[in-house]
């Protein structure tokens, strides 16, 4: 290249910036742009997987339906839950992690940013395997393809290897990230952020990535073993030989039931933030509720044989599942308690955000309440594998990620984009997701409970009485999935046309609303020291003593708005 | 024991919905609610969680109780088949895809029909052949997996006789929901009649066998 040509490639002092926009994101290693490649990808899926669920519920609507084959069924709850928690839940939560904690923390990116950009081109990777697994065969095994069913004897085509390709690809990237974003939020602090000063969401990011090293690694070992039964002859969950089937159960549990515990302590982090930014007071028992999610983390995870009950397990290892379930009931109960200790007696400002982050709280408590139940050594005998069961894990997950993590969307989504989500359509787009997880899965405890309907069933027979409960579902998952698109749309529409938001539209107290809307690519010019958990109302009292008359003392002690 | 969990998971429900919706009827900003200053400190936490604590310690210590209850080996009735006064009946229950096949003491055996004699402590020992299998008849027992290469256990007693359908739980391929079963509870002389004409059945179908192999029908 000439050099007259060289000089011509150089905008604004930098030279060769000149690739197409999508060039530029796919290929960032900034955390941000690595943010929003996973939030809005994550945001796809569950758009697809919704779809997935729709057909299944289809089918389940009517009794003995013909509309979905045993093996298309089979496929798509596969799909559906590989979707829902690989390619929707954990890289929302992980994506929405990744943007805004190393903003809070007072970062000016993040430690290992090669990493980033490894974990989400891995995800990407993951996504196109699962996805291109349409061209051939998806997974016949079901949302937790347990062995042997998944074993190379019982499913002979491609398959679960696609599907353990996927989630392996996709899980490695997660692992990746967490170990990005944890030595970012431990090494790149702004001056005098101690960790009793890290706001809660940011302390969840940290406990969530703590969580992923430990499970990420262990679901990793499990694929490993079972892709080598599959197709090296291995005979790990193997009967015989010396395999065990009841290993896969044991490894693959530790994951989900960790994963399942990462979502809801994503969804607590964010309704902390919401809540004490839209009360107008600081969130109660701040400590506290930082301890219990990290003790829901770590008991969480420690309950896997939860999900064995009915296995040939030892009667004490029930009881043990039983006692770490039970004990979770502290520490969920305590950060709730510190919640709605805020709300009630703040001044709350009914917003998008809050609004979201209330119907998370009350699908949780539904879905952790039925979970109880769920626990209790006898009771399991009767209710494992019902659609309690089903109901349960989607009110706390829906509860979690969907109405958390739009919670989360609503109330970061003018940090991202400049611009605020439209408040109507939000509004309506929650009472209709409201409406809709209610009369989704409140008949499904009942079909359970009392009919014991049996889940991944593809189909359910007449007289079995469970026939309006199902239908009524079906119905409710239908209007779920219509609120839940009202509110995509809201995102994809309000990017180009919602109303302009300043760099702080809330109030916030953290540091991300100190940035720009969008933030720059180095973050921050500056950095104000920080002398508290709340650093921005700092600043504003500050400035409101220094520009106050001497005869108002009372402001000193209110906040500034 | 199910109203136990229905108990705390309604306190549970009803708490934190009430407070919600108390929270979002009277403490609104546009309504001129002003927010008060944090009340409670540290003694306040140690309460919530001393009391959660007790509430979480109630249904552990029930729930061991009631399970132990319901683990208890339950013993045959005046009513029930005389030989398994002291021990209990036991019959294999294999689980295959996609049928569930039984086992009796005699040599017999049935496939998807489970009869067992009335007032009569039962012990199913499940096993697999292929891939993990549910048993669950919910009306008589609480549910089981049948794992390849272990044994799993259910003990029950029917006091009543009938048919009670039962289904498989978990799944195990294309004909899941298909894999059903049926346990008829029936009187100890029903069910000895029932042992001795399947054991003639099973019997005269292999001599028929025998006799084809011989014949040089079958080769």
């Amino acid at each position: 290249m000439s050099d007259a040509a060289r000089a011509e490639l150089v905008v604004d002092g930098f030279p060769g910036r000149r690739r197409p926009r999508w060039v530029e994101l796919a290929t960032s290693a900034d955390h941000k742009d690595i943010g929003r490649i996973l939030i809005g990808g994550s945001l796809g899926f569950l758009f697809i997987a919704l779809i997935e669920l729709l057909l299944m519920r289809l089918q389940l609507a009517i009794p003995e339906n013909s509309f979905l084959s045993p093996v298309a069924f089979n496929r798509m709850l596969s799909d559906y839950g590989a979707t829902a928690v690989f390619l929707f839940a954990l890289p929302l939560a992980l994506g929405l992690f990744y943007y805004v904690a190393p903003l809070q923390v007072g970062a000016r990116g993040t430690a290992l940013p090669r990493l980033g950009q490894i974990g989400v081109a891995m995800f990407a990777a993951g996504a196109t395997v699962l996805y291109g697994a349409f061209l051939f065969t998806p997974s016949e095994a079901g949302v937790n393809p347990l062995a042997p069913l998944s074993e190379l004897a019982f499913l002979s085509n491609n398959g679960v290897d696609v599907w353990a390709t996927a989630t392996g690809l996709v899980t490695l990237g997660f692992v990746l990230l967490a170990v990005d974003l944890l030595t970012t939020l431990r090494r790149m602090r702004a001056p005098g952020m101690a960790w009793r000063r890290v706001p809660v969401f940011s302390w969840a990011a940290a406990v969530s990535c703590w969580l992923m090293l430990v499970i990420g690694p262990v679901l990793l070992a499990a694929l490993t073993m079972l892709m080598i039964d599959r197709n090296y002859d291995g005979i790990f969950f193997a009967d015989g030989s010396g395999g065990a089937p009841l290993l896969w159960q044991h490894l693959s549990w530790i994951f989900f039931s960790g994963a399942y515990m990462l979502i809801l302590v994503f969804a607590l982090g964010t309704i902390a933030e919401i809540v004490a930014a839209f009360s107008g007071r600081p969130l109660q028992g701040r400590g506290v509720t930082m301890g219990s999610l990290a003790a829901i983390a770590v008991l969480g995870t420690l309950a896997w044989m939860q999900n064995m009950m009915t296995a040939p397990i030892g009667i004490g290892w029930m009881y043990f599942a039983m006692l770490m379930s039970l004990a979770l009931i502290v520490p969920f109960g305590l950060v709730i308690f510190n919640l709605l200790s805020t709300l009630v007696g703040g001044a709350l400002r009914m917003r998008a955000p809050l609004l979201f982050a209330f119907g998370a709280i009350s699908a949780i408590s539904i879905g952790l309440g039925a979970e109880i139940e769920q626990s209790m050594v006898g009771a399991a005998w009767q209710l494992k594998n019902t659609t309690d069961a089903t109901a349960a894990t989607h009110f706390a997950l829906v509860g979690g990620a969907v109405f958390g993590g739009f919670a989360a969307l609503h109330y970061w989504f003018p940090k991202m984009t400049g611009r605020t989500m439209g408040e109507s359509l939000a509004r309506i787009s929650f009472w209709t997701m409201f409406a809709g997880v209610l009369v989704a899965f409140v008949p499904l405890f009942f079909a359970g409970a009392e009919q014991g309907q049996v889940i991944d069933a593809y189909k359910y027979f007449d007289g079995a009485g469970v026939d309006v409960y199902n239908l009524i579902a079906s119905i409710g998952v239908l209007v779920l999935a219509i609120g839940i698109v009202l509110t995509l749309a809201n995102a994809i529409s309000s990017r180009v046309h919602g109303p302009e938001a300043g760099h702080d539209p809330w109030g916030g107290e953290s540091l991300e609303w100190f940035a720009l809307s969008p933030p720059e690519p180095h973050n921050f010019d500056v950095l104000p020291d920080v002398r508290s958990a709340r650093p921005l109302r700092d600043i504003r009292t500050a400035i409101a003593n220094r520009t106050q008359r001497p005869e108002q003392p009372a402001r000193e002690t209110q906040p500034v708005a | 024991m199910l109203w136990i969990g229905l108990v705390a998971a309604a306190i549970v429900i009803v708490a934190v919905n009430g407070a919600l919706i108390y929270a979002m009827r009277r403490f609104r900003a546009e309504r001129g609610a002003a927010p008060r200053p944090a009340a409670g400190g540290r003694r306040l936490q140690f309460r919530v969680a001393a009391a959660l604590t007790v509430f979480a310690a109630a249904i552990f210590v029930l729930s061991v109780v009631f399970t132990d209850k319901a683990q208890q080996t339950p013993t045959t009735g005046a009513d029930g088949l005389a030989s398994a006064k002291v021990e209990p009946l036991t019959i294999k229950a294999t689980g295959q895809q996609w049928l569930w096949r039984y086992d009796y003491p005699n040599g017999a055996f049935s496939y998807y029909k489970l009869v067992v004699p009335v007032d009569t402590a039962v012990e199913l020992e499940l096993v697999s052949t292929d891939v993990v299998h549910t048993w669950d008849v919910d009306e008589l027992a609480g549910k089981r997996d049948a794992v390849p290469g272990k044994v799993n256990t259910i003990l029950f007693r029917a006091d009543e006789e009938g048919v009670y359908d039962g289904q498989s739980a978990t799944l195990s391929g294309q004909a899941y929901a298909a894999m059903r079963t049926e346990v008829d509870v029936v009187s100890p002389q029903a069910y000895r009649e029932f042992l001795a004409s399947q054991e003639e059945e099973i019997e005269s179908a292999q001599e028929r066998v025998v006799g084809l192999i011989e014949n040089g029908e079958v080769p």
